[in-house]
């Protein structure tokens, strides 16, 4: 980070990180049925992708999107639930798409395009209890209160290998939402001047 | 929606320091996730539910804290009494409302709490207070300050959509998410020109340490907040 950030910058990240989260947010509604909830690695960021594509055209400075990044895990371990990992996952993967956007310039579509798909493996952070070292005990742990039924339901859902058909439906779903997004734009945003 | 101002009003019968909220809202949020009800965990649990109901009625909410109270309740007895009698398909119906009820409805109205009784001034003050950079405290105050407004948004677009008769009749989500989407992205690049618009004029980015007059400052009793609730997360984790 060479100089400070401009006012201007920092209230895009807020505005922008507010309208992915909710995004996110009410997407993750349809993964209340046990079904769905596989799906929702490869939804969430086909959605959140568009407004996603906005915000990185926004983007003109190294650092920008981390900071996005951090904040978006500090308001998914509060408000969504899950363990400290979902931080680590967010700022990683913010620092990465950021990298990824500063080789394009920021202004390569290519570039965003990456940028979205590697941002939306962020989603690695809310399922990995389920697999490796902590799957025992996160089902232990969700049995008392969820039930048996629920958790059979669960663990019949997500062999080991199920971790990274997720992980790459992340990938699948962030290029669609960056394609879409892209799209978007193209249709709505440059004609008006605001992209 | 009126944002920060209760806090600032004199009705209220208690009014925390933001910082001995913030902390109150992590301990409820870690308590309450995680679904053990057994010893310690229970009786923690059970702090954790009636904090933001005793908040709620110190600012004066009395609908929503028995609202919330009457929400809570339901789930919390659905879960001890009737869901260990059904089975099956109802079964799986019945628990997972009440378990996303049990879990997460105290967070969300601590939540809805902190921002009801927060000013925008008030939390910048005491994010500085706390050493943190600007570059973290100005994104995470424009932060809670749009979530409210994005739900304005969403509402006046819905109204548009109804009086133009157009909603029910697009059937395909991809359309209906672009019909949503669009307008509501086009007002955020707009309102984030207008808020670097009012923080010009504010003198924010000309650097200089910032003023205010809503005094923030932690008391014996905010002291005590903060401890207990640090108390609470370092039990949960030990037992």
């Amino acid at each position: 980070m060479k100089e400070k950030f401009e006012i201007k910058e920092l209230i895009n990240v807020g505005v922008f990180t507010a309208l992915y989260f909710v995004v996110v947010f009410v997407t993750c509604f349809i993964g209340m049925v046990p079904i769905c909830m596989v799906l929702i690695p490869l939804v969430i960021p086909i959605v959140a992708g568009i407004p996603l594509m906005l915000f990185y055209s926004k983007i003109k400075r190294f650092g920008m999107f981390t900071i996005s990044g951090v904040l978006f895990g500090l308001i998914m371990f509060l408000m969504g639930s899950y363990s400290w990992v979902i931080l680590l996952t967010c700022g990683l993967a913010g620092l990465l798409a950021d990298v990824v956007l500063m080789l394009g310039g920021y202004k390569s579509i290519k570039h965003c395009i990456a940028a979205s798909a590697i941002f939306s493996l962020w989603g690695i952070g809310t399922f990995i209890s389920l697999f490796f070292g902590f799957r025992e005990e996160y089902l232990q742990n969700i049995t008392s209160g969820y039930g048996q039924e629920y958790v059979d339901a669960l663990s019949s859902f997500t062999p080991a290998w199920m971790f990274y058909v997720m992980a790459a439906m992340c990938i699948v779903g962030g290029i669609i939402g960056g394609l879409l997004g892209a799209a978007v734009l193209k249709k709505h945003f440059r004609k008006a001047g605001m992209a | 929606m009126q944002i920060g101002l209760i806090g600032s009003s004199k009705n209220v019968i208690f009014d925390p320091d933001p910082r001995a909220k913030l902390s109150m809202l992590l301990a409820v949020n870690i308590v309450m996730i995680s679904g053990g009800a057994a010893g310690v965990e229970l009786v923690l649990r059970a702090v954790c539910a009636a904090l933001p109901f005793l908040l709620l009625l110190s600012i004066r909410h009395f609908r929503a804290a028995v609202i919330y109270f009457i929400l809570l309740g339901t789930a919390v007895y659905c879960e001890g009494f009737v869901l260990p009698y059904t089975h099956g398909i109802a079964g799986i119906l019945l628990m997972i409302p009440c378990g996303i009820l049990t879990r997460f409805t105290a967070g969300y109205v601590m939540c809805w709490y902190c921002v009801k009784s927060v000013s925008v001034s008030e939390f910048v003050t005491s994010m500085e207070k706390m050493h943190t950079p600007y570059f973290i405290t100005i994104p995470l105050s424009v932060m809670f300050r749009y979530f409210p407004t994005l739900g304005e948004e969403y509402r006046s677009i819905h109204d548009a959509m109804k009086t133009r008769e157009i909603g029910q009749s697009v059937k395909n989500p991809l359309i209906y998410i672009e019909y949503v989407l669009v307008p509501i992205m086009m007002s955020t690049v707009r309102i984030a020109d207008e808020l670097s618009a009012a923080s010009l004029t504010k003198g924010l980015s000309a650097g200089g340490k910032r003023t205010h007059i809503c005094e923030v400052r932690l008391t014996a009793a905010d002291r005590l907040l903060i401890l207990c609730s640090f108390a609470m997360i370092i039990l949960f984790f030990v037992f």
